[in-house]
């Protein structure tokens, strides 16, 4: 089991944190980090790195994060320098393959600019636990009762979803170990094996889930549950600090809009 | 009090109904066992308990609410809390105590509040101490006893649980069992669907219900010593009471309405006490005969 970006749990500015700030901050740098050429790329890692020593999370651990995204990232850079036109290296054509300098350039940036952005939406998920993350994300969607969305409704959505991943993995496990106690044989090594074992195990899986929300909508309704309006057992207050961070972050982001508008 | 009047409920229309034509009274502080065989309607009765189902024809009344009206359902459902078979599909917070707060959370309350009934709850049922854990973290027992400090944050007056310790170890089983007596204590009225019998003993009031009727209802000195009867639903009586009746049938004389060790206890040593008395008469007189 991958332990992605779980909460690692810490006394750190970071982490205490309201959590509205720190989705706030992801957001804004997600913006920056999708608008900037190199050294702007350079400027956002750096500010990556800071947040991520201020948080006291080592930084092999928050690396680890990319480890499963990895190879659909190579295959990104592939594409890019296989695929982009404009001045040859020098030391190519080999054989039908050629590759450009722009290309290279342009395959570096995007797939860093990928990878950073994974990074931060970790460090948000390593800091904050996923309940807080719930609720911050229900006060910032709240002026969505505009357009008829509650925001409560999203919030449950999102941790109900949360709350069942463990409770899956278990589940999947379990279906696993049946099949492989009645002797089905998937060879973990062939990718061929590998996707015959996730076929096998889809359709139980799936029954299940059903099965599982059937009962889950009992266990809510009885519990009083009603699309709308609910409180929580913590309410989230927004310290000076937070509003200045909050403010710094929105000032940084358009400053390096409007700069990049202008360069 | 709960009033169930004429209650027929069908699921299809085209089918036999799934109950009868009920009628029942609960009061508050009573301890309830309701039993009976698979697909005798236990269930779908206690469904309509807190509005999870509505009645075809007939009423259900929680105090002065109606399950039909919509205007009451908050109130009924935080008047009458329900525990479900299976623990891991009624935990809906990332942590214990976020699990707790749901159900104050959707009855409004200010989350000053909430955190007390939050503290009181988990007091209640013992799990002070893991707030902060994950609830897949929990054995079976404990996740049931989170299930139930979810419905006491409701403050409810009626707890009804549909066989909430059929997939416990011993030990989660005392502990849940406990727990509901302590809770019968403090004014609680409690309704426990069970297929152990031995759990249906502890209750003051056994209900017997069968192809969707309500065919006994009693004290489980009376409902419980009915041995055969109990046999012919299907139903295994209590284990001392089935060794009680046994030694009555070989002719001992026996009392069959116990269900308790402690009473096999006392009745058995009383037997065995008569028998060495009359044994020693025989002997003493036997003895005093020769001389």
């Amino acid at each position: 089991m991958y332990n992605l970006g779980q909460y690692v749990a810490r006394e750190s500015p970071v982490h205490n944190r309201d959590p509205r700030v720190k989705i706030i901050a992801v957001i804004a740098l997600s913006i920056i980090i999708l608008q900037v050429n190199a050294i702007g790329l350079l400027i956002a890692t750096g500010m990556v790195i800071a947040v991520t020593q201020l948080a006291r999370i080592p930084l092999g651990t928050l690396l680890r994060t990319l480890r499963p995204v990895l190879p659909f990232f190579f295959g990104l850079f592939f594409l890019y320098i296989l695929f982009t036109p404009g001045r040859p290296l020098p030391w190519f054509p080999i054989g039908p393959i050629q590759i450009s300098f722009e290309g290279l350039y342009l395959g570096f940036l995007q797939v860093g600019k990928f990878l950073l952005l994974v990074l931060a939406a970790s460090i948000l998920t390593m800091t904050t636990p996923s309940s807080e993350i719930a609720i911050g994300l229900e006060r910032l969607l709240r002026p969505l009762k505009i357009i008829g969305v509650s925001s409560h409704d999203v919030a449950m959505m999102v941790s109900l979803a949360l709350r069942f991943v463990p409770t899956l993995a278990a589940e999947m496990n379990s279906i696993s170990e049946a099949q492989l106690a009645r002797g089905a044989n998937f060879n973990p090594n062939s990718m061929k094996g590998k996707i015959r074992a996730i076929t096998y195990l889809a359709a139980p899986l799936s029954i299940n889930i059903f099965r599982r929300s059937d009962e889950l909508v009992d266990a809510m309704e009885a519990r009083g549950y009603q699309s709308g309006h609910r409180t929580y057992l913590r309410e989230l207050i927004l310290t000076p600090a937070d509003y200045g961070i909050i403010g710094a972050i929105i000032l940084l982001l358009t400053v390096m809009l409007t700069w990049h508008l202008f360069i | 009090m709960i009033r169930i009047q004429n209650l027929t409920f069908a699921y299809e229309a085209d089918r036999p109904p799934a109950l009868q034509a009920l009628n029942l009274v609960i009061n508050e502080g009573e301890y309830i066992a309701l039993i009976g065989p698979n697909g005798c309607g236990k269930t779908t009765l206690i469904r309509h308990l807190n509005a999870l189902l509505l009645p075809s024809t007939g009423e259900v009344w929680v105090d002065d609410f109606n399950t039909r009206g919509a205007k009451g359902l908050q109130e009924i459902r935080s008047r009458v809390g329900m525990v479900f078979q299976n623990p891991d599909n009624q935990i809906i917070g990332m942590s214990v105590e976020e699990d707790v707060a749901f159900g104050p959370g959707n009855l409004g309350l200010p989350s000053g509040e909430v955190r007390r009934r939050v503290d009181q709850a988990l007091a209640t049922v013992g799990l002070t101490g893991l707030e902060k854990r994950s609830p897949h973290t929990l054995s079976g027992g404990q996740k049931q006893l989170l299930a139930i400090a979810g419905l006491l944050a409701m403050d409810p007056k009626f707890i009804v649980l549909d066989e909430p310790t059929s997939s416990l170890d011993p030990a989660g089983k005392r502990n849940v069992l406990a727990l509901l007596q302590k809770l019968q204590g403090q004014g609680m009225g409690i309704i426990h669907v069970t297929h152990n019998i031995d759990e249906a003993a502890l209750a003051d009031r056994v209900l017997v219900m069968d192809k969707g009727e309500l065919i006994a209802d009693g004290n489980p000195a009376d409902i419980l010593s009915r041995v055969e009867w109990l046999k012919s639903l299907g139903l295994a009586p209590p284990r001392i009471t089935e060794l009680m009746w046994q030694l009555q049938q070989v002719g001992e004389d026996v009392d069959s309405s116990i269900f308790t060790i402690e009473g096999a206890v006392n009745e058995i040593s009383a037997l065995l006490t008569e028998l060495r008395n009359s044994t020693h008469d025989y002997m003493s007189r036997k003895v005093g005969g020769h001389v």
